[in-house]
């Protein structure tokens, strides 16, 4: 084997070897633990029990129909995203990622504001036919969940499908105009099938974080409606860890068996049309009357469902429901030092954030090479290291790390590593993913050139490889910064007061009814994530919607 | 590098100027070694007295949990050189009693406040508790040891009665005459199910301690099925997940009006208007009298704590007049010391002379048994279908 071989080997199973010893031998040692120890309940008891059956059930109806909708929402405007020509297009591609990035418990807050009952869709309402009782709840239930998620993912699927779109060839398109097809056998017969592989791949993600949601159902479940992440968050706080252990097992099956299909899907679509090519963009005047109407309408319930809870966020960091007066204390709160503050949270968010960023950053880049590497095995092995974190519950993660890595280390005084640890693995299917498409992306001859020119592998890769792909890592980038500053519930277990981030800080206010003080901090987060994408889409182009 | 560097510049008017990206990874690499070191240097941990509790602890008050808990404790500080770090836990009792398990090999708690009587009996709570017999017990009521832990595990340190409480504003004893004598069977009419709300008993100690009332009553008084109740007003009763978004939904939507609370909150609720509460007790009616359910919180040194001596010592000093004195007005509860004066608006609340304690119905040995298949009953029942 040739010396420099042999270092990439080292290279690319580096980041394999990071994700066995902080995710994979944690989590299994908590499901080993809790299986084999005898705590608790046994994973028979656990699953003949009928309330862990409807859970199960339960999880996958509300995903399916989350999913559909947010399909249903997502498709049209897709759709329009990448056919119609107008300003400020990118401002409004920055902005619809942002409800995918919101913290849950900010989409909480929005959602309660907006839909439920003393919110301003119900007090218009009230108003209208001078009810004194509230009329309208819709952040409630079963339909308070399903409409969360798909105010949540609506967007991702408008995202994924409208890039794959962009990609349609123009030509294919006229050919068939020219051949008298009309514009439904045109969706048809083209534009369906090309956008098909996108659609089934954010159907499965959209499955997949429905599937895992957390602080949404256990906010609008009433403790009747449960997920199974909800599940095994009770069952760790009664210390029943056989309950947990089997329930986070048929939990990691079923995500599993959803990450493989959707790697079988990506590989399907590999290689299919140009990046180069774009789809054939036109103006709404050039549209028909009907189907005006019917985009207005389209635009105006996008608006309400996905613009609206953030249009709330806003309010509710001004407006105090208590004292019914409009204040500031929310933003005097945020720079105020010392315990009760929100300053050392909005320090640790930045902080914590940027330094499990920087991480997903440098462990994404070989772990991305490692999926493009001839190796038998090693495509696959890492395909699946990229999607693990997304299918397993963070709660799980943050138990084991605390467990196994923390306690004999003594961290657990000073758990801040662990939490910058915990946000890296939640970040990292993004950048992993991105840089992995930023990859396939770079001609090869590019390459050869540089080999041919007498380039080292150190040089080609610092001088023609990085360059190339600073576009995609820096959308995986923004991903994972998002994700890490948005993360509650593993902060949450494994941080001490001192470790609290913005987000924690939000369901900290919330749980002592400050208002103005959670709006605020949702208010900087919603930022923050505005501002990183709108760089993020200078930079980069438009190229957005293929890191997932 | 260096040649290939010389050439990009100059004929940079043919090429774009080619950085050579390792400087930038130096500096990147060097600031944030930088900010890293100078974040574990602040942030670096100092050998303290370590308390953990829970959110909102002496937190009720006009003040503030920080200016409390400094007045309380400033005497025991300075008598022993040291400083007391209250690590408020984002959560409830029972977080914490899952971090002290997660923690068990190598815990940073000394103590921990605010375990109940009910959690106490769980074998996970006890695992991190190492039991100790205060000497200031003699200060308190014997009955309050046996209460809550009679192998002192735990020491006492305040209790409450967890009643349904109503707003006067909504509803009163005129127009629903039934509050006077409030009995479970009154609870299932549509109209009254769906104006309570309570919380969830996985997630929160009032929520659980509702739980058990309902079941020694329909157990032990009653002698009737407990899970009937439940399937009575499943659909409507409002389950929320903690008591403050209980609280928040009982005070937010003028439809509900009971709630699953504590029997101090008419004296709260006097306290913050500063006139007649605006709040009522309807404890449960039965047997010619009427039941409430004590909950008694305690403090407790943690197993293999850092220093054990002090953490007794801790134990001791909480059962003193200092402590106990700031009790009712920032945690609305009692103080265990039983020979205080309380402020005048807890004439407002109900106390533990004037109803049956439910508790008495149910022995611990029987709650310790049964919790879990309790909580997995109520969870068959209140699952739709």
């Amino acid at each position: 084997m040739r010396r420099h071989e042999y270092w990439t080997y080292i290279v690319l199973v580096f980041p394999i070897i990071l994700l066995s010893i902080f995710l994979i031998f944690p989590v299994g040692a908590v499901i080993i633990y809790g299986l084999f120890s005898g705590t608790g309940s046994s994973f028979m008891e656990t699953i003949s029990a009928y309330y862990t059956q409807f859970t199960i059930a339960f999880t996958l109806v509300q995903a399916s129909i989350s999913t559909i909708l947010a399909l249903l929402i997502g498709l049209p405007g897709a759709l329009l995203l990448a056919r119609l020509r107008f300003r400020g297009k990118s401002l409004i591609r920055a902005l619809i990622i942002v409800p995918f990035v919101l913290p849950p418990i900010v989409v909480v807050v929005g959602f309660i504001q907006m839909f439920g009952s003393f919110g301003i869709i119900d007090s218009i309402l009230m108003l209208i036919t001078k009810s004194t009782t509230s009329i309208l709840n819709l952040a409630d239930g079963v339909v308070g969940i399903v409409l969360a998620h798909t105010f949540y993912n609506a967007p991702l699927v408008m995202l994924l499908v409208s890039a794959s779109m962009e990609r349609l060839n123009p030509e294919i398109e006229e050919s068939a105009e020219i051949l008298g097809a009309d514009s439904v056998s045109r969706f048809r017969r083209i534009t369906l099938p090309h956008i098909l592989p996108s659609l089934s791949a954010s159907a499965i993600l959209t499955f997949l974080f429905c599937f895992m949601s957390f602080p949404i159902v256990l906010a609008f479940g009433n403790g009747v409606y449960r997920t199974l992440e909800v599940q095994i968050w009770n069952a760790f706080r009664w210390s029943d860890y056989g309950e947990a252990s089997s329930l986070v097992l048929i939990q990691i099956l079923i995500t599993i068996s959803l990450a493989v299909s959707y790697i079988k899907l990506g590989r399907v679509t590999e290689n299919q049309s140009g990046p180069t090519s774009t789809i054939r963009t036109t103006t709404l005047g050039k549209y028909k009357l009907w189907e005006k109407i019917a985009i207005t309408a389209y635009i105006i319930v996008t608006l309400f469902l996905i613009g609206g809870p953030i249009i709330s966020i806003i309010r509710a960091a001004f407006f105090d429901p208590i004292r019914q007066v409009y204040t500031l204390d929310g933003f005097s709160y945020l720079v105020r030092i010392g315990s009760n503050g929100g300053f050392q949270p909005l320090i640790n968010s930045l902080f914590y954030g940027g330094l499990a960023t920087i991480l997903s950053i440098i462990i994404g880049i070989p772990l991305a090479y490692a999926h493009r590497s001839k190796t038998r095995g090693l495509p696959s092995l890492s395909s699946t290291m990229i999607l693990l974190p997304l299918g397993i519950s963070s709660i799980t993660v943050a138990y084991g790390l605390m467990t196994v890595i923390a306690v004999p280390t003594g961290l657990n005084i000073n758990p801040w590593p662990i939490i910058v640890i915990a946000q890296t693995i939640i970040g990292l299917p993004f950048t992993a993913r991105s840089i992995e498409i930023g990859l396939k992306s770079i001609d090869p001859n590019i390459l050869d050139q540089a080999d041919s020119l007498g380039a080292t592998r150190i040089q080609r890769l610092l001088f023609v490889e990085v360059p190339l792909l600073v576009p995609s890592i820096l959308v995986g980038a923004v991903f994972a910064f998002a994700m890490a500053i948005g993360e509650m519930s593993a902060t949450l277990f494994i941080a001490l007061p001192q470790n609290y981030t913005l987000a924690v800080a939000i369901y900290d206010n919330l749980g002592v009814r400050h208002f103005v003080e959670a709006g605020a901090c949702s208010l900087i987060l919603v930022a923050l994530c505005v501002v990183a994408f709108l760089a993020m889409e200078k930079i980069s182009e438009g190229s957005t919607g293929g890191t997932l | 590098m260096l040649a290939s560097l010389k050439l990009g510049v100059v004929d940079m008017t043919e090429y774009p100027v080619r950085r050579n990206p390792k400087a930038i990874f130096a500096v990147v690499a060097i600031v944030t070694i930088l900010i890293v070191a100078s974040y574990g240097i602040i942030s670096f941990w100092k050998p303290r007295f370590v308390v953990y509790t829970y959110s909102s602890f002496m937190d009720w008050g006009d003040e503030g949990a920080d200016v409390v808990l400094e007045r309380a404790f400033a005497p025991f500080e300075e008598r022993y050189g040291i400083d007391i770090d209250f690590v408020v836990l984002e959560s409830d009792a029972n977080f914490i009693v899952s971090r002290l398990n997660a923690e068990a090999a190598n815990p940073i708690a000394d103590v921990v406040i605010g375990i109940d009587n009910i959690l106490v009996l769980q074998e996970a709570a006890r695992n991190v508790l190492e039991p100790y017999e205060s000497p200031n017990l003699a200060l308190i009521n014997d009955s309050f040891v046996n209460s809550l832990d009679a192998e002192n595990y735990l020491t006492p340190f305040d209790f409450g009665l967890v009643t349904l409480i109503y707003s006067l504003n909504t509803i009163n004893t005129t127009t629903h005459p039934q509050l006077d004598n409030l009995t479970l069977a009154d609870l299932t009419t549509t109209e009254l199910a769906s104006a309570l709300v309570t919380e969830d008993p996985h997630l929160s100690s009032p929520g659980l301690a509702f739980l058990l009332s309902q079941i020694a009553i329909y157990e032990k008084i009653l002698g009737e099925d407990w899970t009937e109740w439940w399937d009575a007003v499943e659909g409507n009763i409002d389950i929320e997940e903690g008591w403050n978004e209980a609280w928040s939904a009982w005070t937010s939507d003028p439809t509900k009006h009971l709630l699953v609370s504590y029997g101090t909150d008419p004296a709260y609720s006097a306290n913050y208007l500063g006139s007649e509460p605006d709040t009522s007790i309807a404890p449960f009616y039965y047997q010619n009298q009427h039941w409430a359910w004590m909950q008694v919180e305690g403090v407790g040194l943690v197993k293999n704590g850092p220093n054990p001596d002090l953490g007794k010592a801790f134990i001791d000093y909480c059962l003193n007049a200092t402590v106990q004195n700031e009790i009712p007005l920032n945690q609305w509860m009692f103080p265990v010391r039983t020979d205080l004066t309380l402020p005048s608006v807890f004439n407002y609340a109900i106390h533990p002379s004037e109803v049956s304690i439910l508790n008495t119905l149910l022995n611990s040995t029987e709650i310790s048994e049964n919790l879990q298949s309790w909580l997995n009953q109520f969870d068959t029942v209140m699952t739709p279908g």
